[in-house]
């Protein structure tokens, strides 16, 4: 009897508190009329952002605000929208924190910028750019635009991003690419191991360097690809056989390899301090 | 002739002849004589990049980036150029501030780039080209480093051991770059490491300083 009575006790605190939290939270919808190639930028200190692709000329915006510590201002000047998490004194990462849904034009630019994060874009073609400090970023579905992403030690993936200038630097969060392909694909990493999973297409420009971090690239065998690996204290391994060819330094086996396969149409760069290297050929079925 | 008639002709006088009521403007006017002064010197500083040594195309890309971002260009649309002559007044002239930025980091980079060379080629074997060019992590003033873990402890108390670690790593990259520089001051990649070093280092710092970011 005793232990039924305090269940119910129990039940009633919990819904009160979940009622006190769901006061704190407020709920804000914008509503923008952009033209096309419009730029959107939020800069939200802590807490999620997630974009995605909407409706042609408008960006909808709901903003769920954990707490009176914190406002979001807006503006919009023509296409440009910004908006600001603006943190009132007191605010901290519980209280200043402020998660984003938007839904933009699929050919907006947009520029996020969250210590915490994660920020996730998906189904765009336009420019992205990406700044967290610990901010988990994960970006799939782009096509055509410049993808730039900057994290201290937040991990990064980007999936199916295709004829894209890519430049991603983090210090110590890793990287993930799958099936990432494009004119330029830069990936700039100290700690962070760095992980490639595609095709090297596109005739692009490839380069994966690191200080400590592993290099992992993965590419089909019937890839085409002028490769050149090369670590100062790491091991270095590759999977194919390839053409040899000249290069700047000389070669030591096992520290270094550099040669084509196919028509050499890509150029492919890893280079690492004292990471492992590891060119791998995918398993077909 | 009115400065709005002058700024409508103002591509076909850079570097062209120019009408008697346009050189009476000129003369007329110190706004507009000292504009087409700077467009003068934006152009000639132009044509001597044209001889230089192209800079990478990730050098292009990140000013279009960071002009983007500002908002000071846009991927052209119809649109866009339908209406590039409704811009109010004070933004006639705005595109020019961009435009000699880039010019001024283009020329700068490139000029760096054909210092480095000239230095690689005149000095013996065993000059680097970071002692020449870069400040060494131990040259620099540590104290900065010092300055800016605790601008993040004050403002993000919880980041500081990340932003620590993360900037003890990126000093040893620096270092062991010139390190590699310095055995091996013709090779091109040891001198990448290095520029991607200190590219993590200048992220790491701005990332530091960004408000949004702590």
């Amino acid at each position: 009897m005793l232990s039924s009575h305090r269940a119910a006790n129990l039940v009633v605190v919990v819904g009160l508190v979940g009622v006190v939290l769901a006061a704190a939270e407020t709920r804000k919808d914008y509503h923008f009329k952009v033209g096309r190639h419009a730029s959107i930028s939020i800069l939200n200190q802590y807490g999620p952002v997630s974009v995605k692709a909407g409706a042609r000329k408008e960006v909808i915006v709901t903003a769920i605000l954990h707490s009176d510590k914190v406002e979001v201002d807006q503006d919009q000047r023509g296409s440009r929208v910004t908006l600001l998490s603006h943190l009132l004194p007191g605010a901290d990462a519980t209280t200043g924190l402020v998660e984003y849904q938007v839904l933009v034009p699929a050919d907006a630019s947009v520029t996020l910028h969250s210590a915490t994060g994660p920020l996730h874009v998906e189904k765009l073609h336009g420019d992205v750019i990406l700044e967290g400090s610990t901010a988990n970023v994960d970006v799939r579905d782009l096509t055509d635009g410049h993808v730039h992403v900057k994290t201290l030690n937040g991990p990064v993936t980007l999936t199916n991003v295709v004829d894209g200038h890519v430049e991603i630097t983090s210090l110590s969060g890793d990287v993930v690419l799958n099936a990432v392909s494009g004119p330029l694909v830069e990936v700039n990493s100290n700690s962070g191991k760095i992980n490639y999973d595609g095709d090297f297409g596109g005739e692009g420009e490839y380069s994966l360097t690191s200080h400590t971090g592993d290099i992992e690239a993965t590419a089909p065998g019937d890839a085409s690809i002028d490769v050149t690996a090369r670590s100062e204290q790491g091991r270095v391994v590759s999977d194919f056989s390839l053409q040899p060819k000249h290069t700047s330094f000389p070669i030591r086996a096992g520290s270094a390899f550099a040669g084509t396969v196919g028509k050499a149409a890509s150029s492919v760069r890893l280079f690492s301090f004292s990471g492992k290297i590891h060119l791998k050929k995918r398993q077909t079925n | 002739m009115t400065c709005t008639e002058f700024e409508r002709v103002l591509p076909d006088i850079i570097g062209g002849d120019r009408s008697f009521a346009q050189e009476q403007h000129l003369r007329s006017c110190s706004a507009c004589s000292s504009l087409v002064a700077d467009l003068n010197a934006i152009s000639q500083q132009a044509r001597s990049l044209q001889a230089c040594e192209e800079p990478s195309p990730r050098v292009w890309n990140s000013i279009e980036i960071a002009l983007r971002r500002e908002g000071l260009i846009r991927q052209p649309s119809a649109r866009a150029l339908a209406t590039v002559h409704t811009f109010p007044s004070r933004w006639r002239t705005a595109w020019l501030l961009p435009v000699a930025a880039a010019l001024l980091v283009a020329a700068g980079i490139v000029r760096y780039e054909r210092r480095g060379g000239e230095t690689i080629a005149q000095q013996p074997p065993t000059a680097t080209l970071a002692s020449n060019h870069l400040p060494s992590v131990e040259a620099t003033d540590t104290a900065d480093d010092q300055q800016l873990l605790q601008a993040v402890a004050e403002k993000s108390p919880a980041l500081k051991s990340a932003y620590e670690a993360n900037l003890r790593n990126v000093n040893s990259y620096i270092r062991d770059a010139e390190e590699s520089v310095k055995n091996n001051p013709n090779d091109e990649e040891a001198q990448q490491y290095l520029s991607n070093a200190y590219e993590q280092r200048a992220m790491l710092y701005e990332m530091a300083l960004d408000r949004t970011l702590q």
